[in-house]
Parts: C-alpha cells; sequence; structure tokens
C-alpha cells in the first residue's frame, strides 16, 4: 500500500517539478493571475496548503490542552503531516514574490540593510508567523517523541501545547489579513480572520481523517468534528453571499452538501465512503480558496497551474510517506488502542488544599507564566524600537498594525525559554553554558551575514548584445530632458518602475505599503544629495530591494530615468496627474 | 447599529447561552446549537443593520463570542479554562475584525479590546468562582458591550 502510494505521489511531484521549474524560471507571466488583483494560483496554495497545516497543531496541542484522550500514533502523524504541509506550503509565496532569492527582506529587520521592512505589510506579519509557528511545530514533535521516555521532555509537553494553542490560530487569521487588508472589495470581510479559521480547521480535519483511513483505523470524534465544520463553514458562505453576493455552488456542494452523506451509515461506517468525503472536503476547500484569489473568475488556468496543483500534493506526499517510513518505529513503537490512553504526562504532585507556594515559584508560574513574561518583554521591547524606526523615518503607521507581530514574538521567545530550562538540567551547567554561548555565537553570526549581504541580481538580466532600451544622447552638464526623451522615459519608467515607485513618483500605494519593504522616498532633497551618478549606479546595479537594470536598459537610460524622476519629484502631485492623463491621451 | 439593537442583540445572547451545556455534552448537539445561534445572529444583524456600515461583517460573531462568555457560567467543571478561552475568543473576534477594519478608514476600537483583554487576563488568575463572581463578570461582559 506505501507502495503504490509512494508511485502515486513521485507520478505528481515528477510533473509538479517541472511545472515548478518552468514558473521559476518564467516568473508570474507562467501561471494564471487575475487581472483585477495581480494575485494567482501560488496564493491559492498557499492558503490552502497553510490550512492544511493546522490539522497536527489541532489534533495534538489543541486536544491535549483541552484533555481529550486520543492515541499517540495519531497524534504523532498528525504533527509530521503539520510540519510536511508547512514546507509545502511556504513554498508558493516564495515563488510568488518574484524575486525568490530575497524572501529574507521581509523579515522585520529595520534599518540593517538601508531599507525599512514595513511592518504595515501581511506578508511581514506572514514571515513572522510561519517562522515561529514551524519553529515550535518542530519542537512540538521532538518533544513529543521524546516524551515517552525522558521525564524532562514530559514536563513541558502541555506547556509548549499551551503555548502551540493560540500560535496556530494566530498563523490562519494572519494569511487571512493578506485578503482583508486590501482594497479588493471581493476580499473586504471583518469576518475573514474566522471565516479562514474554520476552513483551515476543516481541510486539517479532513486530511488527519483521509491519512486514518489509510492506516486503516478511524476516530469517531473527528468525523463529528467534520460534520461541524461543514455546517460553520456554509454559515459563513451564506454570510459572505449575503454581505457581497459572491456565492460558489460547486464549493457549497463539495465542502458543505457532500460531507452530509456522513449521516448515512452505509458511508459513515465504510473506508472507501470517509476516504471519498475527506476527499470531497479537501477539493471543495482547494476550489473555494481559488474562487477566493480569483474574485472576477479563473482565466487562463492551465497546464503550469495543473502542475502546481500537483507538485503541492506530489511533494507533501513523498516527503509525509519518507518521513513517515522513518518515523515508524517511534510512531508505532508503544501503540495504545483508541479509548485505552494512558497519561504519558507524569501525575502532577498531590498537593494538599492548603500546600503554601512562595510568590512567583508556582508549578504553573515557572512553567508557563515565566516563559510567557519573558516573551511579552522581548516583545515590548522590540515593538519600541520599531516604533522608534518608524517615526525616526516618517513612515505612517497605526498601532493596530503591530498587533499581529507580538503573538510569534511572545510565543518563539517563550518556547525557547521553555525548552531551556529542561535542556540545561538534561545536559548540565556546562552543557549549558556552552549551549546558550553557542546559540549567542549563531545569532551573531546571522546578524553579521544578513547585515552584510548585498542583492543578488534577479537573474533576468538579458545579455550586453541584446536589445537594451536606450533613449538617445543626452547632454551631460545639464539635467534636463527636451521632449522626445521624456516620452521615452515616460514610457521606460511607466514599464519598469511605475510598479513598485508609482506613476508619478510617490509609490505604488498598493504594492509597496501593503507587500513589500517601503523603498526610499526619492523626493527632490535626497536626489540632489545622492547625486545623478550614485542614482544611475542604483538603476544599473542594483540596491538592497531595488533590482540591477544593467544589460537591459543603457547607462544613457538610467541617466534619463533619474532625470526623469527629477522632473517628477520636482512637480507637484496635481501636475503629476495631470501629466499622467494627457500622456495617455 | 442603534444602542437599541445592540442591546436586543445582547439579550439575545444570554437567551441563547441558556441553551448551550446542557446535560451530557455531545459534539453534534451542541455544534448544532451554535450553528444555529450564528444564523440567528446572522439574520438578526442583517435585520437591523445598515448594509453600508461595514461593521456589521464581524457583527454576528461578536454575537456568538457573548453567547459563549455568558454559556461558560453554566459549565459544571473546568470554568476558568473555557472563561478564558471564551473571552479569548471575543478578543480575537475583536482584535483582528478591527485590524481589518481599520485598513479600511475605520477607527479601531482600542477601548472595547483592552477592557476584553485586560477583564480576560485577570480571569486567568480566579481561584474559584462564586456566583457573586460569575453575576459580576456578565455585569462586566454587558458593560463592555453596551458601552464601548
Amino acid at each position: 500500500m506505501v507502495r503504490i502510494l509512494f508511485i502515486v505521489f513521485l507520478c505528481l511531484l515528477v510533473p509538479g517539478l517541472a511545472s515548478m521549474g518552468y514558473s521559476l524560471w518564467q516568473g508570474p507571466a507562467a501561471w494564471s493571475v487575475d487581472t483585477g488583483v495581480f494575485w494567482g494560483l501560488p496564493i491559492s496554495l498557499f492558503v490552502f496548503w497553510i490550512g492544511l497545516a493546522h490539522a497536527g497543531t489541532l489534533i495534538s496541542a489543541i486536544f491535549l490542552v483541552l484533555d481529550v484522550k486520543m492515541e499517540r500514533r495519531t497524534s504523532i502523524l498528525a504533527e509530521l503531516a503539520t510540519l510536511c504541509a508547512l514546507v509545502v506550503a511556504v513554498i508558493f509565496p516564495l515563488m510568488h514574490l518574484g524575486v525568490i532569492q530575497n524572501f529574507y527582506m521581509v523579515a522585520p529587520y529595520m534599518e540593517s540593510r538601508g531599507s525599512m521592512a514595513n511592518v504595515c505589510s501581511p506578508l511581514v506579519w506572514d514571515f513572522c508567523c510561519i517562522l515561529a509557528y514551524g519553529l515550535l511545530s518542530v519542537v512540538y514533535l521532538v518533544v513529543h517523541v521524546l516524551a515517552d521516555k525522558s521525564a524532562v521532555a514530559a514536563s513541558i509537553h502541555r506547556p509548549l501545547a499551551w503555548l502551540l494553542f493560540p500560535m496556530v490560530l494566530w498563523v490562519h487569521t494572519i494569511v487571512s489579513l493578506d485578503f482583508a487588508a486590501t482594497f479588493v472589495p471581493a476580499w473586504r470581510g471583518a469576518f475573514f480572520p474566522i471565516y479562514f479559521i474554520v476552513g483551515a480547521v476543516f481541510s486539517g480535519l479532513a486530511m488527519v481523517n483521509i491519512m486514518l483511513c489509510a492506516e486503516g483505523y478511524r476516530m469517531r470524534q473527528l468525523e463529528k468534528l467534520m460534520l461541524v465544520g461543514s455546517w460553520f463553514l456554509g454559515a459563513f458562505l451564506l454570510w459572505d453571499f449575503a454581505l457581497k453576493g459572491n456565492l460558489s455552488v460547486t464549493v457549497l456542494v463539495f465542502a458543505v452538501l457532500l460531507p452530509q452523506l456522513m449521516f448515512v451509515s452505509a458511508v459513515r461506517e465504510s473506508t472507501l465512503g470517509r476516504v471519498l468525503v475527506s476527499s470531497s472536503i479537501i477539493v471543495g476547500l482547494l476550489l473555494e480558496r481559488v474562487f477566493l484569489v480569483f474574485p472576477s473568475g479563473v482565466v487562463g488556468f492551465g497546464w503550469v497551474d495543473l502542475g502546481l496543483i500537483c507538485f503541492g500534493f506530489g511533494l507533501f506526499g513523498v516527503i509525509f510517506l519518507v518521513a513517515r517510513l522513518k518515523l515508524s518505529r517511534v510512531i508505532e513503537g508503544e501503540e495504545v488502542l483508541m479509548g485505552e490512553v494512558e497519561e504519558t504526562v507524569p501525575k502532577r504532585p498531590a498537593t494538599g488544599r492548603f500546600s503554601y507556594f512562595a510568590p512567583l515559584t508556582t508549578p504553573e508560574f515557572r512553567m508557563l507564566r515565566f516563559p510567557l513574561l519573558l516573551g511579552i518583554i522581548a516583545c515590548t521591547l522590540f515593538l519600541v524600537w520599531v516604533v522608534g524606526c518608524l517615526e525616526e523615518n516618517g513612515i505612517a503607521f497605526s498601532d493596530a498594525n503591530l498587533v499581529p507581530l507580538t503573538c510569534p514574538i511572545i510565543t518563539t521567545v517563550a518556547g525557547i525559554v521553555l525548552c531551556l530550562r529542561p535542556l540545561v538540567m538534561h545536559i548540565g551547567k556546562v552543557g549549558g553554558v556552552v549551549m546558550v554561548a553557542l546559540a549567542a555565537l549563531l545569532g551573531v553570526l546571522a546578524g553579521m551575514v544578513y547585515g552584510g549581504v548585498t542583492s543578488v541580481p534577479s537573474g533576468a538580466v538579458v545579455s550586453s548584445t541584446g536589445d537594451m532600451l536606450d533613449v538617445g544622447t543626452l547632454p551631460d552638464s545639464t539635467s534636463t530632458l527636451d521632449s522626445v526623451a521624456i516620452i521615452r522615459t515616460k514610457a521606460v519608467f511607466e514599464a519598469r518602475c511605475a510598479g513598485c515607485h508609482g506613476a508619478d513618483g510617490r509609490l505604488n500605494e498598493k504594492f509597496v505599503r501593503e507587500y513589500y519593504p517601503v523603498p526610499q522616498n526619492l523626493d527632490i532633497s535626497r536626489m540632489d544629495a545622492l547625486g545623478e551618478d550614485s542614482l544611475v549606479n542604483v538603476i544599473l546595479n542594483g540596491r538592497t530591494n531595488m533590482n540591477p537594470y544593467a544589460g537591459r536598459i543603457s547607462p544613457q537610460m538610467a541617466r534619463g530615468l533619474v532625470r526623469y524622476m527629477r522632473l517628477l519629484a520636482e512637480t507637484p502631485a496635481a501636475d503629476n496627474a495631470a501629466r499622467n492623463e494627457g500622456g495617455d491621451e | 447599529m442603534t444602542p437599541l439593537m445592540s442591546s436586543l442583540a445582547c439579550v439575545m445572547a444570554l437567551a441563547q447561552a441558556f441553551f448551550l451545556w446542557r446535560g451530557k455534552m455531545h459534539i453534534l448537539k451542541e455544534g448544532l446549537l451554535l450553528f444555529g445561534f450564528f444564523c440567528i445572529s446572522c439574520v438578526f444583524t442583517l435585520l437591523v443593520g445598515s448594509p453600508d456600515d461595514p461593521q456589521i461583517e464581524h457583527y454576528p460573531l461578536r454575537m456568538l463570542a457573548l453567547c459563549l462568555c455568558f454559556s461558560t457560567t453554566s459549565l459544571p467543571r473546568y470554568r476558568r479554562r473555557y472563561l478564558v478561552m471564551a473571552q479569548a475568543f471575543w478578543l480575537w473576534v475583536e482584535l483582528f475584525g478591527g485590524i481589518a477594519l481599520a485598513y479600511r478608514g475605520i477607527e479601531f476600537a482600542w477601548a472595547r479590546s483592552l477592557a476584553i483583554f485586560l477583564l480576560c487576563c485577570s480571569s486567568t488568575l480566579l481561584s474559584r468562582i462564586s456566583k457573586e463572581m460569575e453575576f459580576c463578570l456578565m455585569v462586566f461582559w454587558i458593560a463592555i458591550w453596551i458601552l464601548f
């Protein structure tokens, strides 16, 4: 069975890899994109896979903190599936970025590269949340695996579950804000955070149910939860329809109506029936994400898009099966049958009714509140620094923009503190000191590498013998352009630069303020301070987030662009708008 | 939404909470009740809210969260845990709904979110929830709903 599944997933992965390679080579033009919102299938797949990545933590951590007993094998399988789905999920926003090698630019590590990471951007929030979630999920799986043999690991299993509980919900909430915080009318919804969580949890449950069927056993509570999830998804779909008039009947059928077949005992009691219903949910949720990202309808869906979908499923299946086989001894070593679960966490020492703990020494404080307190302090310090940087650079922001960064920072710091204590106890004081020193050294090195690396060319450079855009001869001694040069440079500016800098040179609100690090404000005083030669050099060779254009435009054209930008900077915004309108005519 | 209708929504949430967690717990029964309450809240919001007001978008969820908060006072066991979780859910709805609305130029309701946050944090310190404390909590929730 495993071999057959492995071959099936490989058959999906191989053409998927070809599609992925082609997509990376060609860039966003390779896949279908909604021309109204400029987003395409990779974003749909990202939301879909990040939703599936909720399964493990939901099944394991949330059930643990709520005292819902379940088999160890089921929870470890679900946690493994989380990590595999997370690996698949992070690939898609990276390829959607276009400049894949500059992914770390979205980290809110301010000022180190001379550009401001945009903390108002949901993309930056995504980066932090997924990083924190991935890190904690790995630690959680390791702790869970070790918990049977090590009392130290068992002691932090439950507190870690408490930390992961809000984190897993936070991740998908932030993903929902990618949509809810935009200008697109179809995505406006203050209910999106909870709607996305319901969808994610629902699809995660369906995935775990399929896995359980493949393993040959079942969990009735999961099936009931799936049914409840289908009702709530249906309610949200109808609420969206009531507010905006959007309703996908296909999604309603696959994700809401077909799961009701679980009320039929013949379907419910058959493995094939459960697999088909769960698969219907997965398909319905995938379609829901696709229709969400394409509000004006899916157009130009081709083999590349199909290949990307295959890539996701193929990669997930292959990684999961390999990890499943490698960990089979751990997963199946001490199998416990459903309903006979023993407590793996040691019972708390019986304390008398009036037992006294000195202030700040209770087990609850030491295990959970103290790490959380340290996390809150670290987060507060970070936010104070961020606010200082934003104000110093004159960037407008709201306090609400900073809130999404709090949970990942608090949880990560608290998780590290929580794991450090037993780790130090386990390996001794000397080993602990060495580990802390190594971690500090690693942090310093990472900071140095991050702060010192320069932008890498995007790889899209045309050979020097190719057709370079030129502007003709420009006078060297003066910073003006004649009317012919203005027309030429304006066309190039609008084709190459306006996407980020805006047609009037005052930033493209949609692309820059929301999704990318904020570029330098090129007002007239700054342009004068930098000088024409310096700016020409930036255009040709790139700097931080600015891609190099050497080979695609001539040095003369770069100089022409600098002068055109200066012209825009000298002109009031209203005049620029009038000029653009006139130019269009 | 007018203050009168807002008060009516609060009463509805209180009335719905009466039916939750009664007798033996069954996932399907409780899930169906919550689904029903959510649908009723949606219909209520559509009837009394202005379609042009973006704040109605998460109003049914706010009603559901308030209903869950009220319902935790009738739980037989683990009341503190579920009390905190219900308030955290309410805070979640307010906070992220508010952030989504803030991007559309609607002022973020800091006072409401802060009040729920403080109440949620202080609830974690409760060791025993007496009848008087239940009453106080319900008064606080109603006050937050009506005043902020």
